[in-house]
Formats: structure tokens, C-alpha cells, sequence
């Protein structure tokens, strides 16, 4: 390239990422100022173009850039990223890590274009520039953007015929414009890079470790504009238009929505209670001539004219007797939709209904009152925080989920147990929430919680098995949450005493319970309870020793009560982790997920929740990374136990591959040599030579650069017999024509000969050769 | 173009014999003895810097006859004209016409004897000499013999009224040699051979024909340069052009010149192709004529140029 042409082609090259900054610049925030967004750029396009004035032009622009080059490029390159919390702490402005990233790139592309003196440097300036531009083009319809675009399309037509006439011009430059920069002839290779690569990766390393692995996910899942910024770690991040966390999976199209485009649907099919139903069977119909007194006000008899009121209020209250679930029911009523999706840990439970009190004549738990008061209180982010738990020292760390609804049948938000706080961006007041029962949010005034919304939720995680005794209240804390009914109580009381009766108070007690339900019981959800029976759950505990969960559970209830803990019955989802699906990295939660199970109140106001189904599991306490090493170094361990012959196999040959892996790859090359030979005896004997360079450079005596090869044979001739004579051949092999014979019968011989003696090991017991100086004499 | 088996084995009996030739009227000097003859079957100048005495003379003097040639001999002096080398225009009275009396040039073997202590006009004129075997006198072109060697001579420890030589000259000399002092058992052979015997009065045998000498640096010529090498060769010459400490890096005639006595130095090692080997054993008298170093290079920096190209295998 002629001297002057090479200089116009840098320049136009920098002006293309002059253009290409500016149009970056009004992109990434389209509603300011134009005005303001040029100064921006030119601030960096100022101190490239300082740069690019003091920049030494090379002799040979097609060699590598020296290393500082890359230091420079690096420097403007984090500089955004660096300057970035300056301007978030002293300024009222901030941009989204995806937008720092761009503007890296942006000054990349300037040093790159101050550098471009060096063709590659010019090439990736230039590449560079072209994506800022299609970046900037996409990212705003800006008239100013349009107007760059026009400007960059003339600039770099420019740039074109430049390029073509420099390449008719093959002189790069003249004497005059050069500047003689030293630069090695072997492959420079900075230290310092090495050296930051192995620093980013353990920051990295650090960073994740420290965070965790789903905060760090959660986090970088806000790096990009497509996957859906939600603001919850980075409040500059941007909002998501694609395929994000907002977005429900689910089974159907209904299913799938955002939250901030989908139409709320209400309509009234599907109702938990037909759910309820249809996983527990109908319950037993009163006889038809039964007599019933209802006691009625005075004011209702008169105003409805005799007739008994008419109870408006859906009912769900729980019959504990039931006639089973239908036979011969298909398989696909019985799989219904996705009502929601779980991202996160399991088993949960999700609670739906609560029950404390159960009616031993009507045989059914009382669905729990609704709490008086409200307990929620915002917090930034939108974060709703349950402001009525009291401290304690029981928990492990908080757990974290996203749950994302689909198709819920009633107004309830969907919460694990132990809530300390939740998060439905955009619904971040208070009263947009009300308490349908104690530790059961529901959505205030809604009928039905909208499909498409996305639920995050922090809550505590405990071991039950390190709860003291102190951690539950005393009997009579509750009395209300301790009734059984007198004619369960003087059956079961017993039966507690007999099970749990020599266990200390807490746990302990509690556990035995529930070790003897799971173990001594069998789950059967497909039995009904004897119509005629008066107490479904004696029947189970006495009788049947199978039934389906709910009877566990009311069983577990009654027993605990019994033993002074305040208890009550919960029905909701299960969400089993034998459900996870591995594409999605969800749960998804269906109706046919309903499941009873009871709670334990602590004494710091939280509810346990305690299994005694058999084959449910609870969710269990998030161990501290020390914790869950510890706990993996110990299932290594013991899978090693019981592998110990097959391991240390194994070990061993991994240890001897390791140790001889050079011996083991250079017979492997060496039989390739004899079994696959080269289409001439030239090119079998370099393969030869070849082998043997192989092995001197891992017996650490390499053929020294500018040795020759038969000085350096000829160093080890007194060592290893047939070097001077597979040095001739080497010669008559590489660097005479090619019809010249090898001047042996068999140079295949003489290799194998050289090489058959010429090992690794044989080789590091002499010194490596010397450098090389002055030929000797023929 | 690769010699048959007979005339190679004429060209090594020939070349044996001169070996013997040369060593016998110099003793103990075999491998400069060998960079000679590459010099000259490279049809190339040789530039001797040494002290005086140590056979310089004797040298030329054997060679020119060994190789069957005429011998001469010009003491430079800062009064010595290019007339006084090339040769002159007389006025014969007799015939009434200008006879052109021929000069040392025109000699085979001319050894230029201090050559640093003439003027550079006289200097320039053994310019067009050695390089295209050819003087101009009185715009009357005449050519030299085919065979034409020049041994130049200069003393490396006396500056005092020299004029050194400038690079474009030095680039016309193939290489450059030091004889050097012989050793003790070299001396007491020399010495014994003297006895009874008048230096002038010392006979050299004849060995080649004439033409003879041709032949052989025709056939050097014809020695094979494989494309990997020539590629090594180039990469020398760029790493020379790189080297911070060459000011000088090696031009292009000095590549072609590197690759003859290469060539040179592949026949008198009997083969028909250059190895690496061969490059790497000229490098030094070949490189040290014509490489500008920094005033404070040393001795080392042709063995760095040579360490830092990788061998073609």
C-alpha cells in the first residue's frame, strides 16, 4: 500500500468509528439530547485520536501488533465498565451491563482504529465499526441514527475504493514514513494476558462460589436485552421482550403469556373444589330423610319466609368421608394442565386450603378463618415482606424459587411454606395483597390469579432434626390448634403415648409420630372410607392401615395434637421433584399435584411442615457450601468404598497412562510410522526425524533452532550407533532433488535402527546439544 | 546438470590436488585453505585481513600457478593511480598509433596488497574489475579472463593513512578471511623446508588446465538449491535485516553470493545439493565482509542470526 493511501485508509477507517460511537451513543439512550450523546462519543473518539497521533507507524504492517497494543485496546476496552459506578454514584444515570459491554466494544474499536497501523488491527477496527453500526441501526429508530447510517454508508464506500487502490499499489510504505519498531521473529505472547485470563477466571471462580450459583445465573440472565432484564439485581437493567423468566412454560398457547401483555382471563371452570373432587372422590351423601336443625336468626326466618338460608359461599370445608376416587377414570382427566411451574428446589408444599378445626360430627375439617390483620409490608424492588415473623436461630439459609403461574383455579399466590418475602413485579403494594389464611396469600379482589405471572419468593430453611425443644411452644400455647375431638382423642391418646410417649418433647416426639405413619402404613389413594363408619380417621388408624393422604394427614394431626402441638391441615400442591423436567429446568405443578399434609406451629409464629405420608418428602434445609463439600467429599467417599476394586483399577490406569503418557503416544506414533508409510522414502524419513525431534523435546533436549539436523545428530554419534548415517540420508531426504537416491538399500532400516535406540529415556541421560555455531570443515 | 561420475572424479583428483598445493605452501591452514577454494570455485573476490607476513603472497602466488594462471601483484600506495591497475594508453612512435599497455588486472590472481592504502579513486577502479570482469580505458572496454580472482589484502591494526574500503566495494568481495598465525609444529615444518632454499627460488606445480578451472565453476554452478533451503537462505538474509545490532543488513547481490559459495562449499564436500550445513559454514566469512554492525557489536552476532532461524527439515 502506497505511504499516502495507507495514511488515507486509516483515517477514513477512524472515521468509520467516529461514525459508528456516535450512532452507539444515541442508541443506547435515544431520549436524550442528540446533542449530548455526541459529546459523550467525542470524548472517547477524542482520546483515540490522541492516541492515533501518537501512534508509531510499522516498517511491517503485516507482522503481529507488539503487546502493548493489546494492553492499550484492553484498557479502553474496560474503561466503561470501570467508569460505570462513578457515573451510577455521582450521576442520575446508568447503563445496563449489556449496554457497558457495547460501549467496550465501541472503545475497542477506536483503539483498534488509533492502532491501525498494523493490518489486523485495521481489519478489526473495521469489523468492528460495522457492528456498532448494525447494533445502532437495530437498536433506535432515531432520525440522527438514519442520518449516521447515510454518513457511514458514504464514508465506507470511500473506504472501499481506497482499499482497492492501495491494493493495486503493492508498496506499503516508503522510508520516509517508517518507524523502525523491534519486534521479535518468533511468536510474542504476553505474559500479562495469561496472567489477566487466569485473574478473570479466578475472580470468576471466587464470585460464584461467594454468590452462589443461582444468584450468579439470575444475574447473568440480566446481561442481555432478549433474555428479559427484570430488575431485580441490576435496577438499570432492561426490561425483556422475548424469552426471559416472564415467560410462563406451559403446556398450550393459555398457558404462555407475559405479564405485561397478557389479558387477565377470568372465567370459572376448573374451581379447586371440582379439583378436590376429582382427586379424592365425592363424599358420602347424607341419607335422604335425615332430620337437620339449623339454628337461624330470627331476622333470616322472617326475611326468607320459613325457608332455610341459602348458603352463597362456596364451600371448602374437607369431608374426611368419601367414597373413593372413581374407578375406570381415563388417564387424561386425570392429567390436567400445568396450573403452574416451579423453578428452584424441591419438594414445596403450596398451600391452598387451610384447616384447624375438624367437626367429628359432620366428619370434616373446617376450612381456617381468614387472619384480621394484614402483615405485609413493600420493600425496594417491589418485594413484599411478611412483617409479622418473629427472629429465631433455628433457620439455615433462605431459599429462593420463581413460580410461575399457568392456570390457578383460585386468587391465591402460590408461596412455599417459612415465607419471608415475595416478589410479582408491578403488584408492589400491599394492598393489592390480602391474607386468604395464616401464611396463605391470596391477590385482593381478583377471582383468580392471572395466568403468566411470575412469583419470586425467599423463604427460611430449617433441619428439623436440629430444632431444640424450645423452638415449639408448650401444650396449651394454642389451645384452639390443639382441639381433638373427645371421641378421636380418647382413641388416639394411647396410641400416642405408645409411639412417641418415650421421646423427649420436641422433634424428636414429633418424628417418631410421623416414622411410625410412614412406616407402619400404606398410601393407597385409590380406598375410600367406610360410609357408616363414624370416624373415618380411627377407621384408618385402627382398621385399614392404608388410605389415601388426607387420612395421613389427619391422623398426623389429631396425634400431634394429642401430644400438645399446636397442628393444623393443610391442602395443596406437592411439588415432587420426581416432576422435574431437565429442558425447562421447572417443575410444572398439576391438579392432580393436590395433596394434605399437616403443619407444626413453631414457637416464633412459622409453621413446620411435617410429612407422614409416605413417599412425600419436605424440603430440607440449604446447607452452606462448607456444608455441602463436606457432605459430597463423604458420598464420594463411601461410593469409593463400595467401589474400591473397580476405583483403584481405574486409578491405576489413569496413573500409568499419566506417568507413561509419552512413552504409550510415541509408540503409538511410532507404529503408525511402520504401519501407514509415507508415499515416498523422503517424506518417511522426515516422519523419522520428526519422531525423534518429538522425543528429544520431551526429554527436554531439544534440537536447538538453528541446529542443524546433522549437527545435531551428530552430537549424540558416539552415544547411539546409525546417526551419521541417518544424517546423510535426512540431507539426501530434504534438501536434495527429489530423483536422487537415498544412497542406502533401506533408509526404512536405517530409521527404525536410529530409532529403535534413540528413546526418551535414553535421551535424558545425556546433555542437550549446544547451540549452533560455525559448521565444521567437510 | 549434476555431474557424472567421471567428471566428478576428475574434479575431486583436481581439486585434491590443489588442496595439496595450497596447504604445502601454507602449512596448517587447511580450512582457510577450503574457504579459499570456495571463494574462488564461487567465482567470487577474496578479502584478506591479517598481518603482514603471514603468506598472503605465497598464497596467491601458489594458487595462480596451481590453477594454471598468470600471477600478479600491486602494492597499493596512496600514490598508486587506476592507471597503475587497469592499465594505459602509449604512444608508439613507431607504428604512429596508441597501444594499450596492459595492467595487473588482467592478470588471473591479482593480490591487491594493503588495499586500504590507496586513494578510493584507485580503489573504484578495481570496482568495475571484480564485478563485471571487464576495464574501461580511454572508453575502450577490455575484458578480463574468465577466471579472474582478486586477493585483496588490508592490515587490521594500522588506520593511520588508510582509506577505508566502502561497503559498496566491500559487497564485491565474496568473503572475508584472517590467515592467522600457524601453529608451533607448522612453524618448525616451514622453517625445516627452508633450509637450502632461496624464497624465490620455490616452485608450485601446475594442477589444473587451462580451462580446467572453468569447468569446475561451471559446474558449481549446477549444484542443487532446494526450495527449502533457498528459503532458509532468505529468512538468514531477513534476519540479518532485522538484527538491532546490523546497521548493514545483507542485500540481495550478497544473498546470490552467500548461495554460490554455499554451492562452492556443497562441491568440495562432494555433494550435489546444499544442506543447511553448508549455509551455516560460509555464514561467517561470507556475512563478516558485507554486514554493518554497531560499534559495539561483537564477534557473537553471526552465531545469533544463525541461533534464531529455525533448520528446514
Amino acid at each position: 500500500m502506497a505511504p499516502d493511501i495507507a495514511q488515507a485508509v486509516r483515517r477514513v477507517t477512524f472515521a468509520l468509528l467516529a461514525i459508528a460511537a456516535v450512532a452507539v451513543e444515541i442508541a443506547a439512550m435515544d431520549t436524550r439530547p442528540v446533542l449530548h450523546s455526541v459529546a459523550r462519543a467525542a470524548v472517547w473518539i477524542g482520546i483515540a485520536a490522541v492516541m492515533a497521533g501518537r501512534m508509531p507507524i510499522p516498517a511491517q504492517p503485516r507482522q503481529r501488533p507488539p503487546g502493548w497494543v493489546t494492553l492499550i485496546v484492553l484498557a479502553l476496552t474496560l474503561a466503561p465498565l470501570a467508569i460505570e459506578p462513578l457515573r451510577r454514584s455521582y450521576g442520575s444515570e446508568g447503563y445496563p451491563l449489556e449496554l457497558q459491554m457495547v460501549m467496550g466494544l465501541r472503545n475497542a474499536g477506536l483503539a483498534f482504529a488509533a492502532c491501525s497501523g498494523w493490518l489486523l488491527c485495521l481489519r478489526l477496527a473495521c469489523v468492528t465499526s460495522l457492528f456498532l453500526m448494525l447494533f445502532a441501526a437495530a437498536m433506535t429508530n432515531h432520525p440522527a441514527s438514519f442520518v449516521l447510517l447515510g454518513l457511514y454508508t458514504a464514508v465506507g464506500g470511500v473506504w472501499l475504493m481506497l482499499v482497492y487502490w492501495s491494493s493495486l499499489q503493492r508498496v506499503f510504505a516508503t522510508p520516509q514514513y517508517e518507524v523502525a519498531i523491534a519486534v521479535a521473529s518468533d511468536r510474542l505472547r504476553l505474559p500479562s494476558v495469561s496472567l489477566i485470563a487466569i485473574l478473570i477466571v479466578c475472580a470468576s471462580t471466587v464470585a460464584v462460589l461467594a454468590l452462589g450459583p443461582r444468584h450468579v445465573g439470575i444475574w447473568l440472565g440480566e446481561l442481555l436485552p432478549t433474555s428479559g432484564g427484570t430488575g431485580e439485581v441490576d435496577p438499570w437493567a432492561r426490561y425483556g421482550v422475548g424469552d426471559g423468566p416472564e415467560e410462563v412454560a406451559g403446556d398450550n398457547a393459555q398457558a404462555a403469556g407475559m405479564v405485561e401483555t397478557d389479558t387477565m382471563i377470568e372465567d370459572n371452570k376448573n374451581a379447586l373444589i371440582d379439583a378436590v373432587s376429582d382427586m379424592f372422590g365425592m363424599p358420602h351423601k347424607p341419607p335422604k330423610h335425615q332430620e337437620k336443625m339449623v339454628a337461624g336468626g330470627l331476622t333470616n326466618v322472617i326475611q326468607n319466609h320459613g325457608e332455610l338460608p341459602e348458603n352463597q359461599r362456596p364451600s371448602r370445608d374437607f369431608d374426611t368421608s368419601r367414597q373413593g376416587r372413581p374407578p375406570g377414570r381415563k388417564p387424561s382427566s386425570r392429567l390436567a394442565r400445568g396450573l403452574f411451574e416451579v423453578e428452584g428446589r424441591t419438594p414445596l408444599h403450596i398451600r391452598q386450603v387451610v384447616y384447624t378445626r375438624y367437626d367429628a360430627n359432620r366428619q370434616e375439617w373446617l376450612e381456617a378463618r381468614k387472619p384480621t390483620t394484614s402483615h405485609l409490608e413493600a420493600e425496594d424492588g417491589d418485594w413484599m415482606r411478611l412483617g409479622h415473623l418473629r427472629e429465631a436461630n433455628w433457620y439455615a439459609e433462605d431459599d429462593r424459587h420463581r413460580i410461575k403461574t399457568a392456570a390457578m383455579t383460585t386468587n391465591l399466590v402460590p408461596t412455599p411454606a417459612l415465607l419471608t418475602r415475595f416478589r410479582i413485579k408491578k403488584v408492589d403494594r400491599p394492598q393489592y395483597y390480602e391474607w386468604e389464611y395464616e401464611g396463605v396469600v391470596a391477590l385482593a379482589g381478583r377471582r383468580k390469579t392471572p395466568p403468566g405471572i411470575v412469583i419470586t419468593t425467599i423463604c427460611r430453611t430449617l433441619e428439623p432434626s436440629r430444632l431444640a425443644a424450645e423452638a415449639f411452644p408448650s401444650p396449651g400455647f394454642n389451645p384452639h390448634l390443639e382441639d381433638v375431638p373427645p371421641i378421636i382423642r380418647n382413641e388416639i391418646a394411647p396410641l400416642a403415648q405408645l409411639w412417641a410417649g418415650d421421646y423427649p418433647r420436641g422433634w424428636p416426639q414429633i418424628a417418631a409420630i410421623l416414622h411410625q405413619l410412614r412406616t407402619d402404613y400404606t398410601l393407597d389413594p385409590d380406598i375410600g372410607t367406610p360410609a357408616d363408619h363414624p370416624c373415618p380417621v380411627l377407621w384408618f388408624l385402627m382398621e385399614s392401615r392404608r388410605g389415601p393422604d388426607y387420612l395421613f394427614a389427619s391422623a398426623a394431626t389429631f396425634l400431634l395434637r394429642t401430644l400438645g402441638y399446636p397442628t393444623r391441615l393443610c391442602l395443596g400442591y406437592y411439588v415432587s421433584p420426581e416432576a422435574y423436567d431437565r429442558e425447562t429446568a421447572h417443575t410444572p405443578v398439576r391438579a392432580s399435584d393436590l395433596h394434605f399434609w399437616p403443619e407444626v406451629q413453631l414457637r416464633d409464629g412459622q409453621w413446620l411442615v411435617v410429612e407422614p405420608t409416605p413417599g412425600y418428602e419436605t424440603l430440607a434445609a440449604r446447607q452452606p457450601l462448607t456444608e455441602r463439600i463436606v457432605q459430597f467429599l463423604r458420598a464420594l467417599a463411601a461410593w469409593a468404598y463400595r467401589n474400591e476394586v473397580a476405583l483403584t483399577v481405574v486409578l491405576g490406569a489413569i496413573c500409568l497412562t499419566v506417568l507413561y503418557r509419552r512413552q504409550l503416544w510415541d509408540r503409538v506414533l511410532l507404529w503408525r510410522w511402520r504401519l501407514f508409510p509415507a508415499a515416498s522414502w523422503q517424506e518417511q524419513v522426515r516422519r523419522a526425524v520428526r519422531l525423534l525431534e518429538r522425543r528429544a523435546r520431551w526429554a527436554r533436549r531439544p534440537r536447538p533452532v538453528g541446529l542443524t539436523v546433522r549437527a545435531w545428530l551428530r552430537h549424540y554419534s558416539s552415544v547411539f550407533e546409525g546417526c551419521d548415517r541417518l544424517a546423510r540420508l535426512v540431507e539426501r531426504a530434504s534438501y536434495a532433488p527429489r530423483d536422487v537416491p537415498p544412497g542406502v538399500d533401506s533408509p526404512q532400516a536405517v530409521c527404525a535402527a536410529l530409532l529403535s535406540c534413540f528413546t526418551y529415556n535414553a535421551l535424558r541421560k545425556f546433555p542437550p546439544p549446544p547451540a549452533p555455531a560455525r559448521a565444521p570443515q567437510p | 546438470m549434476i555431474a557424472t561420475g567421471l567428471q566428478r572424479m576428475t574434479a575431486t583428483d583436481q581439486l585434491e590436488r590443489l588442496r595439496q598445493v595450497l596447504n604445502a605452501a601454507l602449512r596448517g591452514k587447511s580450512q582457510v585453505m577450503e574457504y579459499v577454494l570456495a571463494c574462488l570455485l564461487a567465482r567470487g573476490h577474496l578479502l584478506l585481513e591479517d598481518l603482514p607476513g603471514l603468506g598472503k603472497t605465497t598464497l596467491a602466488k601458489a594458487l595462480a600457478t596451481a590453477v594454471g594462471g598468470s600471477f600478479a601483484r600491486v602494492q597499493c600506495t596512496p600514490d598508486l593511480l587506476p592507471g597503475d591497475i587497469t592499465g594505459f594508453s602509449v604512444f608508439n612512435q613507431k607504428t604512429r598509433e596508441f597501444e594499450f599497455l596492459r595492467g595487473p588486472v588482467f592478470a588471473d590472481v591479482l593480490l591487491a596488497d594493503e588495499i586500504n592504502r590507496t586513494t578510493p579513486r584507485t580503489q573504484s577502479a578495481l570496482l568495475e574489475a571484480m564485478a563485471e570482469r571487464q576495464v574501461t580505458v580511454d572508453n575502450v572496454r577490455h575484458q578480463l579472463t574468465d577466471t579472474f580472482f582478486v586477493i585483496a589484502t588490508q592490515n587490521p591494526v594500522e588506520h593511520h593513512g588508510t582509506y577505508p574500503l566502502p561497503e559498496a566495494q566491500l559487497d564485491r568481495f565474496a568473503m572475508k578471511l584472517s590467515i592467522g598465525y600457524p601453529q608451533r609444529d607448522d612453524e618448525i615444518g616451514m622453517l625445516g623446508a627452508a633450509i637450502g632454499q632461496r624464497p624465490e627460488e620455490r616452485q608450485y606445480p601446475v594442477v589444473l588446465q587451462p580451462g580446467q578451472l572453468r569447468e569446475l565453476q561451471q559446474s558449481v554452478t549446477r549444484i542443487a538449491v532446494e526450495p527449502n533451503v533457498r528459503g532458509y537462505l532468505v529468512d538468514l538474509a531477513g534476519a540479518t535485516r532485522r538484527h538491532p545490532q546490523v546497521t548493514l543488513g545483507l542485500s540481495p547481490r550478497g544473498l546470490l553470493t552467500w548461495q554460490r559459495v554455499a554451492q562452492a562449499w556443497a562441491f568440495l564436500t562432494e555433494r550435489d545439493f546444499v544442506t543447511p550445513d553448508d549455509v551455516q559454514a560460509v555464514a561467517e566469512p561470507v556475512l563478516g565482509v558485507r554486514l554493518g554492525l554497531v560499534p559495539e557489536a561483537g564477534r557473537s552476532v553471526i552465531s545469533e542470526l544463525l541461533q534464531s532461524v529455525p533448520v528446514p527439515v
